[in-house]
């Protein structure tokens, strides 16, 4: 049992409360997953050509000696110390950035340190321990932004740690948080591993994230993607996945896992339990709430006017 | 024991019916429920259920309850004999096990409503999620609108009544007991089967639906039972088995 969150606000004026009210969200569904739990949130707010990204480290890191490294690695237009980690902005126009390569070279240099999110818009804040304690930590309450999703985890295939928990990225922009069981783990991710993706977990939910991006990089839309991802996953799974400007809701074909969808004009937000969806600011209680349907994908645009695609799985 | 001492520990129906669910633990309100029945209290009415698991759970006296909004999962679950009313949405599994009594919800309820239940009515006026029904043992499971893939799966006994669509692999592995289908079904799962209506199922079907304002004239209810053709194994029926949910 997990729980998960997503949303997504179709207003700029809403913008502001992004922060506080995912946080509100998954903050109920602390009881499905008292583990630990993490928020990936995206605003767009930096220039072109550069990136996010998100280190994190422990008490062992040695800083002092991971500036120096960082600075002859890339190019930082500016820097933010967060608890135990480092966000950086950096200027990739003039340069060839292999985020795989970076991440290996970092990690195999300072193996404490971790990066956690690297893309345009995404950030991704996540920890052990509770929903107040997170957002205490990293001051997130007041983020500004257009979309996100969150996760409370209870543990049941891998081990209780920040890195284990989710949301999980595999490539820019791209989070996901899920809530179920991967059956067939070990074979996906023998297949990914043998396509290049590179593993940072044991956790099973790492593989919805690389198969994803490895469905993306063949070429798919986001909605083929997640078709081919019902085909080819095995397992209880109700999951999120977002993008840079995209959110999805992806249901297994036995409707194993919760999850209702709450949407009105100016935003959409998906929890695993209706009880979530009371502490959402303005929440109209005579509003239709709907359930995902089995092996039904759902996916809504960030930009306003957007109806959402709903398709089932072919039969 | 005398009378006298039966009197004396059934204290007085408690004055106060309404129990306001905001500043309690859903502990104290399922004592609160049981005090109240012990005490002979008819009706309860609980407001502000905002969603919350287990209400009105175990429950073994009859009583009458109204709970003024949406509730979470299980709710009036392993309870007998109560008549409970709910005035909106339901979460998961709600009236699992119930061995005798009435559920009735206004709004929709998610899936697996009546898991199990032994005896007693679970009527859902709006629509019921996947695996309605699943494992029913014997009680009433009514769906005033449709109910979703995988109903009556496992179902051992007692009946189902869809009066709009039911959803893919309907009755799948059904034991026994009797589904009926207003609307249009997707699929019947493995060892279900369609059956004639009898005018002695028309007459049982307009009888259990009256007291809920459904007129069973008005649907096109199909009867699916048992097939039992996988009560036993046999090799060469591998494939049935292989397709089963």
């Amino acid at each position: 049992m997990c729980g998960i969150a997503g949303l997504i606000y179709h207003s700029p004026a809403l913008y502001s409360s992004l922060g506080s009210t995912l946080l509100a969200l998954i903050q109920p569904l602390e009881s499905r997953g008292p583990d630990s739990c993490g928020i990936a949130l995206y605003s767009d707010q930096i220039t072109a050509g550069q990136v996010k990204l998100l280190l994190h480290g422990t008490e062992a890191t040695p800083w002092q000696q991971v500036h120096p490294w960082l600075e002859q690695a890339v190019r930082i237009v500016q820097r933010r110390d967060v608890p135990q980690g480092l966000q950086l902005t950096v200027d990739l126009s003039h340069s060839t950035f292999d985020p795989v390569r970076f991440k290996q070279e970092l990690h195999q240099q300072f193996p404490s340190l971790h990066v956690v999110s690297i893309g345009q818009s995404l950030e991704i804040y996540k920890a052990t321990g509770s929903v107040e304690s997170l957002s205490r930590k990293y001051g997130l309450s007041s983020f500004s932004g257009s979309h996100g999703i969150g996760h409370t985890r209870m543990a049941t295939e891998s081990v209780v740690d920040t890195h284990h928990s989710h949301p999980f990225t595999s490539s820019y922009d791209l989070s996901l948080v899920h809530n179920g069981q991967v059956s067939n783990y070990y074979k996906l991710r023998f297949q990914l591993e043998r396509m290049g993706a590179v593993f940072e977990t044991q956790n099973d939910s790492e593989a919805l994230a690389h198969y994803i991006h490895y469905q993306l990089l063949q070429g798919k839309s986001l909605e083929a993607a997640l078709h081919q991802l019902l085909q080819d996953v095995d397992g209880t799974y109700t999951f999120l996945v977002a993008t840079g400007d995209k959110v999805a809701l992806v249901r297994d074909k036995f409707a194993a896992k919760p999850a209702v969808i709450y949407e009105t004009e100016n935003q959409v937000a998906i929890v695993s339990e209706y009880r979530a969806l009371l502490t959402l600011p303005g929440f109209d209680p005579a509003a239709t709430i709907r359930e995902p349907g089995a092996g039904e994908v759902n996916i809504w645009s960030v930009t306003p006017s957007t109806m959402p695609t709903r398709t089932l799985v072919s039969q | 024991m005398t009378q006298g001492t039966t009197q004396q520990t059934r204290s007085e129906p408690l004055p106060e019916t309404v129990i306001d669910c905001s500043e309690l633990t859903t502990r104290d309100i399922n004592q609160a429920l049981r005090d109240h029945a012990a005490a002979g209290t008819e009706a309860v009415t609980l407001l502000n259920p905002a969603g919350r698991h287990n209400l009105a759970v175990g429950l073994a006296s009859p009583m009458r309850i109204a709970i003024q909004g949406p509730v979470g999962y299980y709710c009036g679950g392993l309870s007998d004999g109560i008549t409970l009313d709910i005035e909106g949405n339901c979460g998961w599994s709600v009236g699992e096990n119930l061995m005798s009594g009435q559920i009735c919800v206004k709004g929709s309820a998610s899936a697996n409503a009546a898991a199990t239940a032994r005896g007693g009515t679970i009527c859902v006026l709006g629509n019921a999620g996947p695996r309605a029904g699943i494992s029913l043992k014997g009680a009433t499971l009514i769906v005033r609108g449709n109910a979703g893939p995988s109903s009556a799966f496992m179902m051992q006994q007692g009946r189902l009544i869809i009066c709009g669509d039911a959803g893919e692999n309907l009755g799948d592995s059904i034991y026994d007991g009797e589904i009926f289908v207003g609307g249009r079904v997707a699929s019947l799962g493995a060892d279900a089967r369609f059956e004639p209506m009898t005018d002695s199922d028309w007459t049982m079907l307009t009888s259990t639906l009256a007291p809920f304002d459904i007129a069973a004239q008005e649907y096109d209810f199909k009867k699916i039972v048992c097939a039992k053709e996988l009560y036993h194994f046999k090799a060469r029926e591998f494939s049935k088995w292989k397709d089963a949910y």
